[in-house]
C-alpha cells in the first residue's frame, strides 16, 4: 500500500510516457481547479492476489483524496496484469456519480480504449467523463452529501473536546501553581498532550501514541498536490478490459 | 517552629488537593474519551444502518424487474420479498449494541435475506433475456455496489468497537468506565458470507 501521492497520477506500472503523465496530470489539475473535487489515478502492476475492492477502499482511506467534509473525491484504480480496474468515489458524489455511472464509465468509455492499449486516451476520457458530470452538477446546484453521520476519524467533537482541554488545563494549572515546586519540572513532562481521534488525551499508559493526523487542506508536496481529508464508503464500480 | 508546622501542614494540605484534583481531571478526560469513542461506534452504526436500508430498497424493484420475466418463480420471489421485510422488522436502536443477542438477530435476519438474494440470483441465470436487460444491469451494479458499501461500513463499525471497547477494558481507566456504566458494544462476527460478500456476477 503505498503512501499518501504527492501528484495526481501515480503510475506504479511505468504504463505512461512522461508526456502522456504530464499531460494528465495538467488535465486533472485544470478539473480541480474548476470543480473542487479531486480525481486521481493510480496505476499499479498486480493485485498480487488481494480483493480489488478491499485494495481500493484501503488505499482510499489512506490517500484520503477529495475535500474533507465534502468528502469529493474519485480514485482510478487500474491493475495491469489482472486487467482489472476500478473506480472509487467518495461519500460526497455518490450522488453525482452513482454507480451505475461509475460502472458505463468503467466499461464504455475506459474499457474499450485499454483494449487497444491505449491507455492515456483510455484515462483521459475517464478524467473528462468524471469532471464533466462534476461540473454539470455543480451547476445545477450546490454538492449535497447524501451521508448522514459526520466523517470517521479527528474533527468530530471537536467543539467538545476543547472545552474539555481547558477543564483540564485549567485544573492543571491550578494543580502545579498550589506550590509543589518540586514535582514541577517532572510533571510538566509528564503531562504532555497528544491531540488523537479521541480528542485530547491525558497520556495515561496506553493512551500513549494515540496521536496521528493528516494536513488538513491540499498543497504542499513537490507536485503541489495532496489528498485534502476525503472520506469513502465503498462506492464506485469496478470492472476488466 | 509553629510556624514551621503551619506551614508543612498548609503544603501537604496543598498537595494532596492537588493530587485529588488531578485524579479528578483524569477520570474527566476518560469519560470524554470514552463518550467520543462511543459516539463513534454510533456513528458507524448508523452508517451500517444506511446501508443495509439501501440494499433492502433496492430489493422491490428488483423483485419487480425479475418477475416481469420470469413470472412463474414465485416461491422464489415471495422468498426474497419476506426476508425483506423480516430484516427490515429487525430494527436495532444504539442502546442495543451492546446486547451481542440483540445483534445476532439483526445480523441473522440479515444473514437470511443475503442468502435469499443469493438464490434469486441464481435463478436469474437461467433467463438470458433478463440477465441483459438495461433494467436489471443497473440493478445488478447497484446490488453489487451496496454489498461492497456494506463490506465497509462493517469493518468499520468492527474497528470503531474495537477502539471503545479496548479503552473500556484498560486499568486504570476501566475504574472510571465501571462506575460511570460505559457498556462494552457488540461486534459484528465475521460469517463466512460476512468474510465474502456475496458476488454478484454472472
Amino acid at each position: 500500500m503505498p503512501p499518501a501521492p504527492s501528484g495526481r497520477v501515480s503510475d506504479y506500472a511505468g504504463l505512461l510516457s512522461p508526456a502522456e503523465r504530464a499531460r494528465l496530470e495538467a488535465r486533472l489539475a485544470e478539473g480541480e481547479r474548476a470543480t473542487g473535487a479531486q480525481v486521481v489515478i493510480a496505476i499499479f502492476s498486480s493485485l498480487e492476489g488481494e480483493s480489488l475492492e478491499d485494495f481500493s477502499i484501503r488505499l482510499a482511506e489512506r490517500w484520503r483524496i477529495g475535500r474533507r467534509g465534502l468528502d469529493d473525491g474519485v480514485i482510478v484504480l487500474v491493475f495491469v496484469r489482472e486487467r482489472r480496474l476500478r473506480l472509487e468515489v467518495g461519500y460526497g458524489l455518490e450522488a453525482v456519480i452513482p454507480d451505475a455511472v461509475a460502472g458505463r464509465i468503467v466499461r464504455e468509455v475506459i474499457a474499450p480504449r485499454f483494449r487497444e492499449g491505449r491507455w492515456a486516451a483510455g484515462l483521459e476520457a475517464a478524467a473528462w467523463a468524471l469532471y464533466e458530470r462534476i461540473a454539470a452538477a455543480g451547476r445545477a446546484g450546490p454538492p449535497g452529501r447524501p451521508r448522514s453521520g459526520p466523517p470517521p476519524g479527528p474533527g468530530a467533537g471537536a467543539g467538545l473536546s476543547l472545552v474539555g482541554l481547558l477543564v483540564v488545563l485549567l485544573l492543571v494549572a491550578l494543580a502545579t501553581w498550589s506550590g509543589a515546586a518540586g514535582v514541577r519540572r517532572a510533571r510538566r513532562r509528564r503531562w504532555a498532550y497528544v491531540a488523537g481521534p479521541t480528542g485530547w488525551t491525558v497520556p495515561v499508559g496506553p493512551a500513549w501514541g494515540a496521536g496521528w493526523g493528516w494536513p488538513g487542506g491540499a498543497g504542499g508536496g513537490d507536485g503541489g498536490f495532496a489528498g485534502a481529508g476525503g472520506a469513502f464508503g465503498g462506492g464506485g464500480a469496478s470492472g476488466e478490459w | 517552629m509553629g510556624q514551621a508546622l503551619m506551614g508543612r501542614r498548609a503544603i501537604v494540605a496543598v498537595v494532596g488537593l492537588g493530587l485529588l484534583v488531578l485524579v479528578g481531571a483524569w477520570a474527566v478526560s476518560v469519560a470524554n474519551a470514552l463518550v467520543r469513542l462511543e459516539q463513534d461506534v454510533h456513528e458507524a452504526w448508523a452508517q451500517v444502518q444506511n446501508v443495509y436500508q439501501r440494499r433492502a430498497d433496492l430489493i422491490p424493484n428488483l423483485v419487480e424487474t425479475v418477475r416481469g420475466f420470469a413470472a412463474h418463480e414465485r416461491a422464489v420471489l415471495e422468498e426474497v420479498t419476506r426476508a425483506r421485510a423480516a430484516a427490515t422488522g429487525v430494527q436495532l436502536g444504539p442502546d442495543a449494541l451492546a446486547d451481542p443477542r440483540a445483534v445476532e438477530r439483526f445480523l441473522q435476519a440479515q444473514r437470511e435475506l443475503s442468502s435469499a438474494l443469493g438464490r434469486l440470483l441464481v435463478v436469474v441465470e437461467r433467463y438470458p433475456e433478463l440477465r441483459s436487460s438495461q433494467n436489471f444491469l443497473a440493478l445488478q451494479t447497484q446490488l453489487e455496489g451496496t454489498e461492497n458499501r456494506i463490506a465497509v461500513e462493517r469493518r468499520r463499525y468492527n474497528e470503531a468497537v474495537r477502539a471503545y471497547n479496548t479503552r473500556l477494558r484498560v486499568l486504570p481507566g476501566a475504574v472510571v468506565a465501571r462506575v460511570l456504566g460505559f457498556q462494552p458494544k457488540a461486534f459484528f462476527e465475521a460469517t463466512p458470507d460476512a468474510a465474502t460478500p456475496p458476488r454478484v456476477k454472472f
